[in-house]
């Protein structure tokens, strides 16, 4: 079923990556998140002989009264990691490129989310998704296993893009149910003022944040040549004009505001990638995956 | 070679060459729309420019294509100088193959017959209208091309003149068999079938005593009344000696091609515009002939008695009465190709030219095809 989301051959390229956190976590203790530490928990994962300090409560008594031997049952600790997949769902993301009419921006953003959250819920973290709208916030809590899976895969189904970003004011319940600590994606086009603003602040509040922007290949490339009639589906505005006359000034101003946008995002220390929607999200999901280890 | 035009105002019809222009203007200005969030770094200043930008060239192209020769063909073009100068050689029915020899290579051989029909096919019958058919062959060839003819030896179907024709003709002689030559048929007697009533018997017998002066030994024609029914058969010419009306079956005879004299009081058909056949020494005349359908109706102008008609008497009397019923036999048409060669110098004929049309009206074909392939191919554009 999560792989109605993903084709096979990216499923089975998602297989070399992983999810790595840049900071080093304070509640965790030891070790990198990465590498499950078991524990106590409700998670069963194997028996092991008893050893000095282990606590006696961890004692399996009833294999112990068939085997005379004390063994620990152990069991996956929970993940102190807890990674929140926002998704822009304004209007914007319903744009397609004219040559793969299907395929819109919220399609690669979908995409992109069900790649990281199987990454992310492979490797056992908790995995949360919003969908950022104006007219309403939809999501789902962080959770971990089967369960959430098939919870993330119909909620990523059920998006659709509509209305504008939403300002801050709607955006209140993130803020209550994400916290300190928390790996947080934001996957859209970041034309918005409202969303740079959004991960400023985020990440000023202690949560790692992590950009991915999706253009489509027109806004890239401008391949337009005649006359057109440009309507931006957020704010209702048009505009008509001869686009070969337009191409220059638009790719100048376009990749000027690309630059503004990345050294913001690099002040707030927020690691970020750019992807164009007709190209394969490998690169993308590397280097937003490990920032660190981009090159 | 120079074109013209037979309607030269036909070509205001390319007025409308402005039509496929105006579509290809008008339908341009219509711009697509597409939905483009990253609008804000658009710049607004520049509106298309209002120079003349036309787009699907090629379409256009073959629509103004397509137009202009709708107006060429409205003013009918002929082409002039486009001639055939290829040596024509027309060859009498009657040469053999053998004496052909060799032919250029260049050259069309033709019979001498109507239509001109090509060497390979069988040849034609060998007595042709020469002379009509070397005038024609003058009139149609383009002036500049060379003219052999290929004769037999003696050939039928002279006229009254030597052609006078506009080229020099290469004029030769071939050892062919030359055609029979046409025996004048020794001119039959006329069959008389003489109907009289009782009261120009007399008349009939001078009649009866003519005819059977035309040859010994001939029986003259019996008198039949006027009751009675005509014989089915034979190749006849019928007298009609009677008062009043010609009958119904006597006229029907005269539509098929029977020749029939009538007494001056039978009352004609119609009066049909008659010739007088023949005179009287003083210039009166005694009998008079029109044309009946395809054969003809010949009446005496007197009553046939010696007292009105003294001629009857006459003893020249029976062969002025067949040369009345009898047609001329044709005039011998026959030359010796030797002393037959056709004149050349006259006013060369104004040349045919070539009608264009058809030519046009292929290309337009074509190009209407040509366009509606295009138009077809041209891509849709669909608003995102």
């Amino acid at each position: 079923m999560a792989h109605a989301l993903i084709p096979p051959e990216l499923l089975s390229r998602l297989k070399s990556l992983r999810l790595a956190t840049t900071r080093s976590r304070g509640d965790g203790g030891i070790g990198q998140h990465a590498s499950p530490a078991r524990g106590a928990g409700l998670e069963f994962v194997q028996y092991r002989g008893y050893e000095q300090g282990d606590s006696l409560r961890q004692i399996d008594w009833k294999l112990y009264a068939r085997s005379d031997r004390f063994f620990v049952r152990e069991a996956e600790r929970e993940s102190p990691l807890t990674v929140w997949l926002l998704l822009d769902a304004s209007a914007s993301m319903a744009q397609c490129d004219r040559a793969r009419p299907g395929w819109s921006r919220l399609d690669g953003a979908r995409l992109i989310a069900a790649c990281i959250a199987e990454i992310a819920l492979r490797q056992g973290d908790r995995v949360g998704l919003a969908g950022l709208r104006e007219d309403e916030l939809r999501g789902l809590p962080p959770r971990t296993g089967s369960r959430a899976h098939n919870g993330l895969w119909l909620e990523l189904q059920a998006l659709t893009a509509e209305g504008r970003f939403p300002g801050s004011a709607r955006l209140m319940p993130l803020w209550e149910r994400t916290r300190a600590g928390d790996l947080l994606f934001l996957i859209g086009d970041f034309f918005d003022e409202d969303a740079v603003t959004l991960v400023e602040r985020l990440a000023a509040t202690g949560r790692e944040v992590r950009a991915i922007q999706l253009l489509t290949a027109e806004e890239r490339d401008f391949p337009f040549a005649g006359n057109f009639l440009f309507h931006d589906a957020e704010t209702g505005v048009e505009l008509q004009g001869d686009a070969t006359s337009m191409r220059a000034g638009y790719l100048e101003r376009f990749s000027a505001a690309q630059r503004a946008l990345d050294a913001r995002l690099d002040a707030a220390g927020i690691a970020h990638a750019r992807g164009a929607l007709d190209e394969p999200p490998d690169r993308l999901l590397r280097a937003v995956l490990a920032p660190g280890s981009r090159a | 070679m120079n074109l013209s035009l037979l309607l030269p105002g036909a070509l205001a019809a390319l007025a409308a060459l402005a039509l496929p222009l105006l579509i290809h203007l008008a339908r341009r200005s219509e711009p697509q729309r597409i939905d483009f969030a990253a609008l804000r770094w658009l710049e607004s200043a520049p509106r298309p420019r209002h120079s003349l930008r036309l787009e699907e060239r090629a379409l256009l192209a073959a629509r103004l294509l397509l137009i202009a020769l709708l107006a060429l063909w409205l003013g009918q073009p002929l082409l002039f100088g486009a001639g055939d100068v290829r040596p024509f050689i027309a060859v009498m029915p009657g040469v053999s193959r053998e004496a052909l020899g060799t032919l250029p290579p260049d050259a069309r051989a033709h019979w001498l017959a109507p239509g001109f029909p090509a060497l390979d096919q069988t040849a034609p019958d060998t007595t042709q209208p020469i002379a009509s058919l070397l005038r024609q062959l003058d009139a149609e060839l383009d002036p500049q091309a060379p003219l052999t003819v290929l004769a037999t030896t003696a050939f039928d179907g002279t006229d009254a003149q030597i052609p006078h024709l506009a080229r020099a003709v290469d004029w030769r002689i071939a050892q062919g068999e030359a055609p029979a030559p046409q025996s004048a048929p020794e001119p039959e007697m006329p069959a008389l079938h003489l109907i009289a009533d009782v009261a120009h018997a007399g008349g009939a017998r001078y009649l009866q005593a003519a005819a059977a002066a035309w040859r010994e030994g001939i029986e003259p024609p019996a008198r039949h009344d006027p009751e009675e029914i005509l014989p089915a058969a034979g190749n006849l010419t019928f007298v009609w000696l009677a008062e009043g009306e010609l009958p119904q079956a006597l006229r029907e005879r005269a539509s098929q091609g029977a020749t029939i004299l009538v007494a001056a009081d039978a009352s004609l058909p119609e009066p049909a515009a008659a010739v007088s056949l023949w005179r009287d020494a003083e210039g009166a005349p005694l009998a008079e002939g029109a044309a009946f359908g395809k054969g003809r109706i010949v009446r005496f102008t007197r009553a046939l008695s010696p007292e009105a008609m003294p001629e009857l008497l006459d003893p020249g009397f029976p062969d002025r009465l067949r040369a009345l019923l009898q047609l001329e036999p044709p005039q011998p048409a026959r030359a010796d190709a030797r002393f037959w060669r056709p004149l050349d110098g006259a006013a060369p004929w104004p040349e045919t030219p070539r009608d264009l049309r058809s030519w046009l009206a292929l290309a337009i074909a074509l190009g209407f095809a040509l366009e509606r392939g295009l138009a077809a191919r041209a891509p849709r554009k669909v608003p995102a």
